[in-house]
């Protein structure tokens, strides 16, 4: 039951990963438009948020329910791998478009892609360690997941 | 013999009790923290110093009916006629001082407390971008929820220091265009009155005091463990 609940919740979480992903595919140009990369990447980022507030509520609770944590973290990581993919030349303030992206991710891209690789990373530690439900271990990566969002934020994004 | 005019017979009249100008400055001084740890991220410290607000803010409301005479709702929220009279007045030149608040600066004690509960209450609730350093209530509420919270939070903190800006130019305007002294009565609870001039007994009872601060303690404690015992 219990194996056959987190396998349908690992594919639902793998959907929501892959359908804004595939509807981006089907779009007529190659490559998705600017304005639709900044709505992809802002719904991914918010379900991060929302994500990584479950985590942490749960931790805040006391008595973490480790199922909660462990779809959670699932879902930060897939979405994490998405989301570098979500910013394309051109998706900056020019796309008229209300975006809290700054210009420097385009122009300083390496530091960029580097602070991405480090929130895929530490996102995918997240997502092992809850398998294992040690609260203080899950704790301890959350923050350094969060380290690694507020790291690209403090450089990259207005209004932080 | 007129030749030597006598001194106007001049009293020192107590205006404000300890709690009031502990509660005034405190609050200062938090506010100013509270604004650098919440600029400069670091959320722990920005967190204690809201729930040292939120003592001091409930501490406020109970001392507005238990306090001393000049700390009391009752004794300093005029009504509007009382209000306009006293701004007629003074643009007419005529200042009298007022033992305590007078009818303008109650209502501005009024909007800046309220719209510091409003701060507070929202900070309770708030989520930041990353969903990861939030409010001790924001579990309650979901993260879209506890974003408005912290926009509220950010929009009300302005509102804030709109009507501290206020305050401060008004002091002010006493200091230099009435030669009134705000600032040091403030400080030692003090100014000088006339002898003729009724200034009651501010009667604050130490007590009371203690209640008050045992009450906002527990209550702010309260709420900062999100009610999770």
């Amino acid at each position: 039951m219990r194996a056959s609940r987190a396998i349908t919740t690992l594919h639902a979480a793998v959907l929501a990963a892959v359908v804004p992903a595939l509807a981006l595919a089907a779009a007529p140009a190659a490559a998705p438009s600017p304005q639709a990369a900044i709505a992809a990447r802002q719904a991914g980022f918010k379900k991060m948020g929302a994500a990584m507030k479950a985590l942490n509520d749960q931790l805040k609770s006391g008595a973490p329910a480790k199922d909660v944590m462990e779809n959670a973290a699932r879902t930060v990581a897939l979405t994490a791998r998405e989301q570098a993919k979500l910013f394309p030349a051109g998706s900056g303030a020019s796309a008229g478009v209300k975006t809290d992206a700054l210009p420097n991710i385009w122009t300083d891209r390496a530091t960029f892609d580097a602070l991405m690789g480090r929130l895929a990373t530490e996102s995918g530690k997240l997502q092992a360690v809850t398998g294992g439900g040690d609260a203080a271990a899950i704790g301890a990566q959350a923050k350094a997941t969060g380290a690694a969002c507020g790291a690209c934020h403090r450089q990259f994004r207005a209004d932080s | 013999m007129p030749a030597e005019r006598p001194a106007t017979g001049t009293i020192v009249a107590r205006i404000w009790d300890a709690p009031v100008r502990l509660f005034h400055w405190l609050l200062v001084g938090l506010l100013a923290f509270s604004w650098w740890s919440g600029e400069h991220h670091d959320m722990d410290w920005h967190r204690r110093s809201g729930y040292a607000m939120l003592t001091l803010l409930i501490f406020r409301i109970y001392w507005g009916f238990f306090g001393g005479r000049t700390a009391r709702f009752a004794q300093f929220v005029r009504g509007p006629r009382a209000a306009f009279a006293y701004a007629l007045a003074l643009a007419k030149g005529r200042h009298t001082a007022t033992p305590g608040h007078n009818p303008i600066g109650g209502w501005s004690v009024i909007a800046m407390l309220v719209t510091l509960a409003a701060m507070v209450s929202a900070g309770l609730f708030s989520v930041d971008v990353d969903g990861l350093e939030s409010g001790p209530l924001a579990d309650y509420v979901s993260f879209d929820q506890g974003r408005v919270a912290a926009a509220i939070h950010h929009l009300v903190f302005n509102l804030l220091l709109g009507l501290v800006a206020l305050h401060v130019l008004a002091v002010l305007f006493y200091l230099v265009r009435l030669r009134h002294d705000l600032i040091t009565p403030m400080i030692h609870g003090r100014r000088r009155a006339r002898e003729d001039e009724p200034v009651e007994e501010l009667a604050a009872s130490g007590w009371k005091a203690v209640l008050g601060i045992v009450i906002a303690g527990a209550g702010a404690y309260v709420i900062a463990r999100g009610f999770r015992f």
